[in-house]
């Protein structure tokens, strides 16, 4: 049985597709969601093998959302839509599965039977907006909040979890991995547990013993590890 | 000492008078005394003032008739320093006075320091009244003939007083006087008069000239004025030929474009065809090298290049400068061997070239602009969002599985919506129609974001009739979904309102997604091209202007004027 999630922001085309899904008595449809921020809750509470992604949708568009995904655990993706040249043409050259709609039930058919053959991994890496962060996703109980990157401070690794810190100094949690986020944005990182918004750092302090630590311009001191401290300083042009 | 011989000296010396006249009537026919005319404070006018009044003072004194062995003369230096002061002011009359005074003294005498001294009085006396004068405001009567005739007259009178004062034996001085009275006041008063009447006709002559000039000009330019904006054809350089024919009564005139005779108006019309390929070397030797080419049938031999009985007999071929210095055609205008060709039209030629040029590029910039907004308001129609296709078609698939009726409404929507894309006219519609049309396109998208989207048309009835640009509101609707309510998770809502201001319609589109960007080209396509459109055909103060609030709202107003709409 093959678990699938249909993101489409027009009710009728989330219809059309799950008509034409219907036939298929291995697919089991989850659910549907009307946009990438509904979307990225399910995701990460459904762990469906395949999501039916909607490219435009608003606020954050299909391709954005996969930026925001764990590769690791990166549902299967096909992608929908109704006319898109540029994006079709990346999608055939790099393999991508993509269903134009109307979706037509040969066509599904052919996506269909690659799925059962192999869940293989897909490389997002070469659609640049999958590759580069916007914002960063963060979960709570009720919501997806997106954080703006300029408006993040730094970024801490606990046991209990990645927080993000904001410009208010409110934190919260996402389930995206410090190195990924490391990949993904500017944010540097200075501490096996902190990246920093170098932006908003106010001071670089040196402290006993050859440390030395970041503070922010809200006054957060920030650690710097012994290891990164000549690569940063180098980065910052300190001599 | 007699009456006899006051009477010969009296008649003498007016008619060495006639002779001093006769070359300042000569002189003021010449550029020299245009300076004159004019009550000018400007120092080069000054200086020339200075110059002519000093040759006419010294020139009096030459003039003159040596009395009593040559101890005195009977002259007229007096106007020249009286007139300098008058016309030049103080500081001219002073200088007009000692130049000639030392013109005077140099030539001795008994009288010689008197004559001198006297000449550097009027003078001085002729600025005091220009000063006088200018300060109450009364420039006008500095060419009074009454006043100068008069002045003079009182400074000879003083004139005589030195001479009496400063001449010795007093008894000789006496003597003169009385033989030298008569004849200086009767003929400095009457040359004085008489001089400044002859500026006074000469500067009378030179307004009316220049004001038939400017009459003619301005006749000819309002007269030709956006002809050949229309197109540089046979049909519209007839018109303007005609128009030029007329106003300066010259023989003929012609327009050539590069190749052919474009229009011939005037004498010689029977062989000078239009249509026919330009035969005359002059014509080509302009269009060749971009010169104005003037044969005068004199100096420069002119004989018409088709006819050997033609009676044109000079001729003038001016280019039109078109684009990039390129010679477009020419302008001729023509004499026949009897007439000279005047100045004036020569002058004039030039100018109506210079503007028919100025139009004609004007005209070729306006259509090729005209031309371009066209053909993207063609491609406007044409281009009709696939994305918005394929998703309506998509979404007409999964409503005929429930409700056969409104896909049955929305194919409709549909077919009114590329109707109305592919055949619209270019010219103005009644705003009823454009609501027409994005009813039908508003129909589609509210069935496709269903709960997200919600529409609200807010029109009086009476602007329902007025006539707006075509395709002005369909693109700014397109926006408000595309770039606005379509970007925002929260439910969209869409107002199109439109109301009159004095003599404005104002059509309004907004949203409640505040997503406008500001940045070039941020619009859309669509939106520019509507407000360029608008722009161009009613000026500078319509148009679309965006205003936003950030995440609450865009508007989209159009203003167009309502004279144009109704």
């Amino acid at each position: 049985m093959i678990t699938a999630l249909i993101v489409d922001d027009e009710p009728f085309a989330r219809q059309a597709l799950r008509r034409t899904l219907e036939p298929a008595a291995d697919i089991r449809i989850l659910g549907e969601c009307g946009n990438a921020i509904e979307a990225l809750g399910r995701i990460h509470a459904d762990k469906p093998d395949v999501v039916f992604l909607d490219i435009q949708m608003p606020q954050i568009t299909g391709i954005e959302m996969l930026g925001m995904l764990d590769p690791d655990t990166m549902p299967h993706i096909v992608f929908l839509t109704a006319y898109d040249e540029y994006a079709v043409q990346a999608f055939e050259k790099n393999a991508f599965d993509y269903l134009l709609k109307p979706v037509t039930a040969d066509r599904l058919e052919q996506t269909l039977r690659r799925l059962r053959n192999s869940l293989c991994r897909q490389d997002f890496s070469v659609l640049p907006e999958a590759s580069r962060l916007r914002q960063i996703p963060c979960f709570s109980q009720q919501a997806v909040v997106f954080i703006k990157l300029d408006e993040v401070e730094y970024v801490e690794s606990r046991t209990t979890g990645i927080y993000v810190s904001d410009l208010e100094g409110h934190e919260r949690m996402t389930t995206l991995r410090l190195n990924i986020l490391q990949q993904r944005t500017a944010l540097l990182r200075c501490h096996r547990q902190y990246l920093v918004n170098i932006d908003l750092v106010h001071k670089l302090r040196y402290l006993e013993s050859g440390l030395a630590e970041f503070v922010t311009r809200r006054g957060r001191a920030i650690p710097i590890s012994r290891r990164l401290l000549p690569e940063i300083k180098e980065r910052l042009g300190i001599m | 000492m007699d009456l006899h011989s006051i009477a010969t000296l009296t008649v003498l010396l007016l008619q060495q008078m006639c002779v001093y006249l006769v070359v300042a009537y000569a002189l003021s026919r010449t550029r020299l005394f245009i300076p004159l005319t004019r009550a000018s404070i400007r120092w080069p006018h000054r200086i020339a003032c200075y110059v002519i009044f000093s040759a006419f003072c010294i020139m009096g004194t030459m003039l003159g008739l040596p009395v009593v062995s040559g101890n005195a003369i009977a002259n007229t230096p007096a106007i020249g320093a009286v007139l300098g002061g008058l016309l030049g002011g103080p500081v001219v009359g002073v200088a007009v006075g000692i130049t000639g005074g030392i013109h005077r003294y140099s030539l001795g005498g008994s009288f010689g320091l008197a004559a001198a001294i006297d000449i550097v009085m009027q003078g001085l006396i002729g600025g005091l009244v220009h000063r006088y004068l200018i300060r109450r405001g009364k420039t006008r009567l500095l060419f009074s003939p009454l006043l100068a005739g008069g002045l003079t007259f009182l400074t000879i009178l003083i004139e005589l007083g030195i001479d009496l004062a400063l001449s010795r034996p007093f008894d000789e001085a006496l003597g003169i006087v009385k033989l030298i009275a008569l004849p200086e006041l009767l003929a400095n008063t009457a040359g004085a008069a008489v001089f400044v009447k002859i500026l006074l006709d000469r500067r009378d002559s030179i307004e009316q000239q220049s004001r038939a000039f400017s009459a003619k000009a301005l006749d000819i330019a309002a007269h030709v004025d956006g002809v050949l904006r229309e197109g540089f054809d046979q049909e519209n350089s007839t018109r303007v030929a005609r128009i030029i024919y007329e106003q300066t009564g010259v023989g003929a005139v012609a327009i050539t474009d590069r190749e052919k005779i474009l229009a011939f108006i005037g004498m010689g019309a029977d062989h000078h065809l239009p249509g026919t390929p330009i035969t005359s070397p002059q014509t080509l030797h302009a269009i060749n090298c971009n010169e104005v080419i003037f044969a005068d049938g004199n100096e420069v031999p002119y004989q018409c290049s088709i006819s050997p009985h033609c009676k044109l007999g000079s001729s003038l071929v001016i280019p039109l400068v078109g684009e990039g210095k390129q010679v477009i055609g020419t302008i001729k205008l023509y004499e026949p061997k009897t007439r000279i060709f005047s100045t004036i039209n020569r002058t004039l030629g030039e100018g109506i070239a210079k503007l028919l040029s100025s139009q004609i590029l004007d005209g070729r910039y306006e259509r090729q602009k005209n031309l371009l907004i066209q053909s993207e308001l063609k491609l406007l129609h044409a281009q009709v969002n696939p994305h918005f296709l394929f998703n309506t078609l998509n979404t007409i698939i999964a409503v005929t599985h429930d409700d056969v009726g409104k896909a049955r409404e929305l194919l409709t929507d549909l077919a009114v919506f590329l109707r109305k894309n592919l055949k619209r006219p270019t010219e103005d519609v009644m705003l009823s129609e454009e609501i027409e049309h994005i009813t039908a396109y508003l129909g589609i998208q509210l069935v496709r974001f269903a709960d997200r989207l919600s529409v609200e048309i807010d029109i009086p009835e009476p602007l329902l009739s007025v006539r707006v640009p075509a395709f002005t509101l369909q693109p700014l609707i397109e926006n408000a979904i595309k770039h606005g309510t379509s970007q925002i998770i929260s439910p969209g809502h869409i107002r199109i309102s439109a109301r009159q201001e004095g003599s404005v319609i104002l059509l309004e589109v907004e949203d409640n997604a505040g997503r406008y960007d500001p940045k070039p080209g941020g619009g859309g396509l669509g939106m520019n091209i509507v407000d360029r459109r608008i722009k161009n055909r009613h000026g500078e103060s319509f148009g679309v202007t965006m205003t936003c609030e950030a995440n609450v709202s865009t508007r989209a107003t159009v203003r167009i004027p309502l004279e144009a709409a109704s």
